[in-house]
């Protein structure tokens, strides 16, 4: 590529969320310099200390939560022709979404006791409930093989869509022995495969850190995990973990 | 072609004489279950297996492979050959030999595929007969996959101390000719031999489906419609994708062009897919011709039990019972055929 051709700018935000997607990044070694040929990362606190606030792509990491964070996401998708909702605490709400099982009261309680009077508990929104999203990179983490096959489409101006196809297919592609075959239950069925099934691989249970299919089975899902001995509380559970603000957003819209 | 006694004792003699030539894979143990893999030795293998979750297929249309390089812009592709070194898929089953003769037919109508071609052509097969029935999931019986017939190089019997091998082609041949552990006997009384075997173990074979090889398809041509059985397979079905993935006759594939990080060019490639996603059907504008789950099921049925036998005059379900093996929510291939049957009687 030419060097007077522009590099595409892009910036990295956080907000509710532990930074472990953008930490990721930080294993891309190799492939994130092949990736510099093209783009200039020009805000990123895992890695440099200057930020500026002329960038094309935003990378935004975390969930909405307060007042605040919504003026500020608001203010970069006005800056950034491109937003990406990176990770599930930004793209699904994530783990964060659990804290919808509480009132403001009981979650200042929990979490900030004692300092409750001038913290606040905020409400737990995907990043595409705030603001416009264009495209989404799922994962808790992120996983970075995705990231830039993503990045890759987005610079080609082709988009990026995450797969409509459950974890099991890319954990059958590895002839992993599936956890149902061994006793374990797994949400592997009704979850987004991208991240090559990661934790089945290695033996753990997939908690739908990538969030639900479009059209999850729901039903199938819940009928299988009531045979291996579920009760529906644990049930909702595990759909929650990862799920809560899509489940709410769907009940809302059931009652409109 | 002609018949040969095998010492049990050396069978490892035999694999390290095919090592001599070829890479060789054969089933082993994983966890609780079995994959085909490459072995170094004899004392790897596992020969006494139920179906591996991966039927041996995956050596011949491998899970996902490069169809060719391309650079940008240009409408060519380059580097479209592949490298295949001569492979042994040693010990499969009779039922997982006929799933490759599916996908033989497939594969090698015309328009032949060339990846698969070339492929096939270093295969060479040497199966293992089964003496008894894998487990309660098999249904080879009916499909009558439980007797060695054609499709192979070189196929073993057990004999008790020794194995009869049948050898079934030149290939098959030349590898005989080139070891001196193989005993020649006179061919009448290993036939004979042979042939008192299979007369102790086809009782052992039990038929699981109720309708015949015979009645199958006339079945399924009556059973488009009986909407208590597909709707019923459809809301249990999670549509986890993992019955197509492990059938040896699913033979549908996604193209897919992977761009190098510096963008100058890329590689074209293609990757397994499955009737059972929501995607598989979708086209352009989003229709989705099978969007719902009991007519993704359906479709998979019919490509088992209907259609292939219409255009190939051959079922392309083989009884290996993986299908149900794997399925998570327990649809049975068994219990949705002789529902379909009941349902008939009922009419
Ligand atoms: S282990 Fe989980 S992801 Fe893998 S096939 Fe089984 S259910 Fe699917
Ligand atoms: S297997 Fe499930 S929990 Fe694990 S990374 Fe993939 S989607 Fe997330
Ligand atoms: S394995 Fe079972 S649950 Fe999965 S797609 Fe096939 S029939 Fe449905
Ligand atoms: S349909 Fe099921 S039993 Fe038949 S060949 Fe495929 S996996 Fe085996």
């Amino acid at each position: 590529m030419s060097e007077d051709k522009k590099k595409v700018r892009i910036a990295f935000f956080d907000f509710a969320d532990c930074e472990g997607c953008q930490l990721q990044l930080t294993y891309l070694n190799e492939n994130f310099l092949g990736l510099l040929e093209h783009c200039e990362i020009v805000s990123f606190r895992e890695a440099m200390s200057e930020r500026s606030d002329e960038y094309d792509i935003a990378f935004v990491e975390g969930s909405i939560t307060r007042k605040h964070d919504e003026e500020r996401v608001r203010k970069i998708r006005e800056n950034a022709k491109i937003v990406i909702a990176y990770g599930s605490c930004a793209s699904l709400g994530g783990v964060n979404g659990l804290r919808r099982r509480f009132s403001d009261e009981e979650a200042k309680e929990i979490v900030y006791k004692g300092r409750d009077s001038h913290l606040e508990a905020g409400w737990p929104r995907p990043v595409h409930e705030v603001v416009k999203v264009d495209h989404f990179i799922h994962g808790c983490p992120s996983n970075n093989d995705e990231t830039i096959k993503a990045v890759k489409s987005i610079l080609l101006g082709k988009g990026y869509t995450p797969p409509d196809y459950p974890v099991c297919v890319e954990c059958k592609l590895k002839e992993n022995v599936c956890l149902f075959e061994k006793g374990q239950v797994c949400m592997g069925p009704v979850t987004r495969a991208g991240c090559g099934a990661w934790c089945p691989s290695w033996g753990n249970t997939c908690y739908s850190c990538r969030g639900l299919l479009d059209d999850p089975a729901e039903q199938g899902q819940t009928e299988l995990l009531e045979k291996y001995g579920y009760t529906i509380d644990d049930i909702t559970e595990k759909f929650d973990l990862y799920n809560r603000c899509r489940m709410d957003a769907e009940k809302e819209a059931e009652k409109k | 072609m002609r018949y040969v006694y095998l010492a049990k004792d050396d069978l490892g003699k035999f694999i390290d004489l095919l090592k001599e030539k070829h890479r060789v894979v054969a089933p082993v143990k994983k966890e609780n279950l079995f994959v085909f893999a490459d072995i170094s030795g004899g004392e790897d293998m596992s020969l006494e297996y139920i179906p591996t979750i991966i039927p041996p297929k995956k050596y011949i249309m491998p899970q996902k492979e490069s169809l060719g390089k391309f650079d940008m812009g240009e409408v060519s592709m380059k580097d479209t050959s592949i490298e295949m070194e001569p492979t042994v898929i040693f010990g499969m089953h009779t039922c997982d030999i006929d799933g490759l003769e599916c996908l033989d037919v497939v594969f090698h109508k015309d328009p032949a595929d060339p990846y698969y071609k070339k492929r096939r052509k270093n295969v060479t097969i040497i199966g293992y007969e089964c003496m008894f029935p894998c487990d309660e999931y098999a249904t080879c019986v009916t499909m009558d996959t439980h007797v060695p017939k054609a499709g192979y190089d070189i196929m073993m019997t057990d004999a008790g101390d020794k194995y009869i091998l049948h050898v079934n082609s030149k290939q098959g041949d030349a590898i005989i000719g080139s070891g001196n552990i193989f005993k020649e006997a006179d061919q009448d009384a290993i036939k004979k031999e042979l042939k008192d075997l299979r007369e102790k173990k086809l009782p052992k074979f039990k038929r699981a489906l109720n309708p015949g090889y015979k009645e199958l398809q006339p079945l399924f041509e009556k059973s488009y419609n009986n909407t208590g059985v597909w709707d019923d397979v459809g809301r249990r079905c999670v549509s986890c994708g993992n019955c197509t993935a492990v059938c040896p006759t699913c033979y549908c594939f996604d193209v897919y062009d992977d761009v190098k990080l510096d963008m100058s060019g890329g590689e074209r490639g293609r990757v397994w897919d499955s009737c059972q996603l929501n995607e598989f059907a979708e086209v352009a504008g989003g229709e989705n011709f099978r969007e719902e789950r009991s007519s993704r099921q359906r479709h998979r049925y019919y490509r088992k039990f209907d259609y292939p036998v219409r255009k190939h005059d051959k079922f392309f379900c083989t009884g290996c019972g993986r299908c149900t093996r794997t399925c998570m929510a327990k649809i049975s291939l068994i219990e949705t055929v002789n529902d379909l049957a009941k349902g008939e009687q009922d009419v």
